[in-house]
Formats: C-alpha cells, sequence, structure tokens
C-alpha cells in the first residue's frame, strides 16, 4: 500500500529445536552464530543453575545470536554444519523489527 | 522452638497488608511456625535489580514451603512475570484450585464443590514467541507427554487422598488433535491405574457451558495450563469472586500457596480488601504440613464471621477493614476452641 511505513527488519540470530536424548546439549561456534542460551519446556536450562528436579524433555530450544551482520546464506550454512552432529525438528529466523526485538525470552 | 519453618512472600500493592492479617489469623492458631519473610515483585527491581532475588529462590529452597502475596506483572514490556518464574524455577506443575460455594455468600450457584488441576509449566506458558513476520506472531504450545502424565497422576492421588469420587479431563482435542490429544491419550492411560475414581472428558467450551448450567456434576477437572486458567477463574467467580479463590503450586519438593487474585494496587495502604483468598490459601499450606485441626478451625472461624455477616469486608457486604475482618476470625476462633475444650 502506497504511503505504509517500511520497516527495518535485520536478521540477529536463529532458534533452531534440537532432539537429543543424551542431556542438555553443548554447542561449538559455528562460524557468525554462538548459542546464547538452551531451555526445555520454556525453562532456562544453560547456561546457569538446573533444578535438579526439573522435567526435561528431548526438545530443546537452543538460541543462536549473530556475533556479527548475518545473512540468510549465513544461516544456511550454520544450519548444513550443525546437522553433521545434531537432529534438529526445526529453526526459526530471529529478527528485529525496527530495532525491536521479534522474539520471546525464556523463564 | 518452631515446628515449622516457611517462606512468606508479602508481594506488591495490597499483598503486605493482607498477609500481615493472614498472619495474625495464622499465629492465632498456635501452630508453631517461623516465618521468613522474603521479597518478590517490581520492588525488587529497584533494590536488587531483578523481580525475583536470588535469596527469595533460596529461602523457598531451602523451607520447600512458602506462601506469597500477589505480585504485579507489567503488560508488554521485556520482564517476565515473578509468578511464572517461581513455577518455572521449582517446577511446580500442579496448580491446585478448590471452589467450593460460600454459604454466607449469595451466588446463582450453592452447590460447587469443583477441585481443579492445572498443569503449572506448559502449554503456551512456555515463552516460546515469535514475530514470524512484521504482520505475524507466532506462539507455540508445548505438551510433552511426561509433563501430561505426571499432572494427571498427581491429580488422581490428590483425589484419593481426599475422598473424591470422579476426574474430568477437560481439553479441546476435537480441534488440537497433536497437542491436546496428548494430554487427552496421558489422561487415559493415567485413568486405567485408578479405576476406584470414575474418569471421564469433556470438550473445554462445553465444561464452560456446563459448570454455568449445573456446576454439581463436577467434581474433580484436571485441564492443560491455558484451559486451567480460564475455567478456575469462571469457578472463582461462581462461588464469590477471585476475593476468596485459593490456590496452591506444587512441585516434588516445594510447595507455593498464594491466592490467584492481583495486587489490586488502587487499594494498596487502604486497610479494604478481602484477605479471605490467602487466608483459604493458608488453609491449604496448613493441611499441606499436616496441621489439620488448625486448618479447619480457621476455616470454621471464617465461616461463621462471614455468615454473621457483621465484620466483613467490602465485597462480602459489609464495611469491615481487612484488619478487622481478621480480628473477628481470631475472636470467633477463640470461641470455636472453648467449644470444642481444646486446650490453647
Amino acid at each position: 500500500m502506497s504511503g505504509e511505513k517500511k520497516i527495518d527488519t535485520q536478521l540477529v540470530g536463529v532458534d533452531v529445536y534440537v532432539i537429543t536424548k543424551d542431556g542438555i546439549p553443548r554447542f561449538q561456534d559455528y562460524g557468525k552464530f554462538k548459542c546464547e542460551f538452551i531451555s526445555n519446556r520454556g525453562t532456562k536450562v544453560w547456561p546457569g543453575f538446573v533444578s535438579p528436579d526439573l522435567l526435561l524433555v528431548d526438545w530443546y530450544r537452543c538460541r543462536f545470536i549473530a556475533t556479527e551482520e548475518a545473512t540468510d546464506k549465513d544461516v544456511d550454512v550454520f544450519l548444513s554444519e550443525l546437522s553433521e552432529k545434531w537432529l534438529w525438528s526445526a529453526a526459526q529466523k530471529l529478527w528485529n523489527y525496527d530495532g525491536e526485538p521479534g522474539f520471546s525470552k525464556p523463564y | 522452638m518452631a515446628k515449622h519453618t516457611i517462606t512468606l512472600i508479602p508481594g506488591e500493592g495490597t499483598g503486605p497488608e493482607i498477609l500481615k492479617a493472614v498472619r495474625r489469623v495464622v499465629d492465632a492458631a498456635n501452630v508453631g511456625i517461623e516465618w521468613d519473610y522474603q521479597d518478590i515483585g517490581i520492588d525488587c527491581l529497584e533494590k536488587h535489580g531483578t523481580l525475583l532475588p536470588e535469596k527469595t529462590i533460596e529461602s523457598i529452597a531451602k523451607n520447600k514451603i512458602a506462601i506469597k502475596g500477589p505480585t504485579t506483572t507489567p503488560v508488554g514490556g521485556g520482564h517476565k512475570s515473578a509468578n511464572v518464574t517461581l513455577r518455572k524455577v521449582f517446577d511446580l506443575y500442579a496448580n491446585v484450585r478448590p471452589a467450593m460455594s460460600i454459604p454466607a455468600i449469595k451466588r446463582p450457584w450453592n452447590n460447587i464443590n469443583v477441585l481443579s488441576f492445572r498443569e503449572n509449566t506448559e502449554d503456551s506458558y512456555a515463552a516460546i514467541e515469535h514475530m514470524v513476520s512484521s504482520e505475524v506472531a507466532q506462539c507455540l504450545k508445548i505438551i510433552t507427554w511426561p509433563g501430561s502424565l505426571r499432572i494427571v497422576d498427581f491429580a488422581f492421588k490428590w483425589a484419593i487422598a481426599n475422598g473424591r469420587k470422579r476426574m474430568t479431563c477437560v481439553h479441546k482435542a476435537n480441534i488440537m488433535k497433536m497437542t491436546d490429544g496428548l494430554f487427552l491419550n496421558a489422561f487415559r492411560e493415567v485413568a486405567r491405574k485408578y479405576p476406584s475414581i470414575e474418569s471421564d472428558d469433556i470438550i473445554v467450551d462445553n465444561c464452560c457451558m456446563q459448570l454455568v448450567r449445573d456446576p454439581s456434576r463436577f467434581d474433580c477437572l484436571v485441564l492443560p495450563n491455558l484451559y486451567g486458567d480460564i475455567v478456575t477463574d469462571l469457578l472463582a467467580g461462581m462461588v464469590g469472586g477471585l476475593g476468596f479463590a485459593p490456590g496452591a503450586n506444587i512441585g516434588d519438593n516445594c510447595a507455593i500457596f498464594e491466592a490467584v487474585h492481583g495486587s489490586a494496587p488502587k487499594y494498596a495502604g487502604q486497610n479494604k480488601v478481602n484477605p479471605s483468598a490467602v487466608l483459604n490459601s493458608a488453609i491449604m499450606m496448613l493441611k499441606w504440613i499436616d496441621e489439620e485441626a488448625a486448618a479447619i478451625k480457621i476455616d470454621r472461624a471464617m465461616q461463621e464471621v462471614l455468615a454473621e455477616a457483621k465484620h466483613v469486608t467490602y465485597d462480602a457486604g459489609g464495611t469491615a477493614g481487612t484488619d478487622e475482618y481478621a480480628s473477628a476470625i481470631i475472636e470467633k476462633m477463640e470461641i470455636v476452641t472453648k467449644e470444642s475444650g481444646e486446650v490453647i
């Protein structure tokens, strides 16, 4: 629609949903992408304290943040490298819209 | 020496005056509780830089039992709810909310006795939300098999321990066949282990309609998080409003008892609000720590004060303040104690 304000969209990371039965995963850095946190059923399980009572399932939301300007092509390369070691069910690109995060934080 | 050490979190808004009144009543029952005061909420942001200070978490982890006043969760913005955070940190997966008609409170229904078990950690409360385009928001609804099994199992165990007869699973599995279907399948699997309890299921929208038409047909409900949030508030409204609705958040190692209402900041410091919801939560807490006699005594005194309607708060049709209502309950407890011949 003419006159509609253009929204500035910036790719800032990727949430990857990793499936593993071997406990909380640990990740190396993948090019521009570095793991910021991991949550399970919405509760942050890395980094920091995890209650030993916490119920964990085999599906982890792993947030990778771009440490420098990243493109869709960078995401493709990152996911391809990640697939060599990890099984993942889905990936969700994280965008800032006009500088505001378009994604939630974990508990 | 105190028999129990319990973390007391006054909360925000009207929370501190409510918890002060509740503490007076519970102390008057001579249970022997040492109260460990801790902070939570917006005020903590300035003092501690967080809504939920580490010291509060440590206190609950140590004492295993807490009673909490209401807190304020800002809508929008970047702050997570302190309440939800507590449930997540301690994995308090079972939200237990009884709804019973109060004889002194006139409502269109006088036959409600429903015990609800709300799953407290999953569903659309998993904080997985994205703006997937500039026009579209997405929230992931997470229902897990082990998470569903444990809340249903908890519900059946509680029901049996409390002499209940029937458990109804509330869902929307006709539409959400994967997520709610998983919850319903878990319910059916667990129900088979408890043949002494009658079990059935109902679609959530029909459940709301049937509750309003004839609440006496329901005994216990077990629900995923979002439906539990909504249906239990509906039930609270049917029995007398949130001013009376207690709640317990229970995990395998900790339990936090709290009212389900908000902090009502506009009434803060006015000695006006009804402390019954937190007092009812305290009664649940006393039963949880095997202080049944004190729980029954407080409950009986409160029901009598409500029935007399001389010293009740505005929402119960009176003009008494929070303190006056609490004092009337304490006075009534002394009468109840003398009548029963109990030595205090």
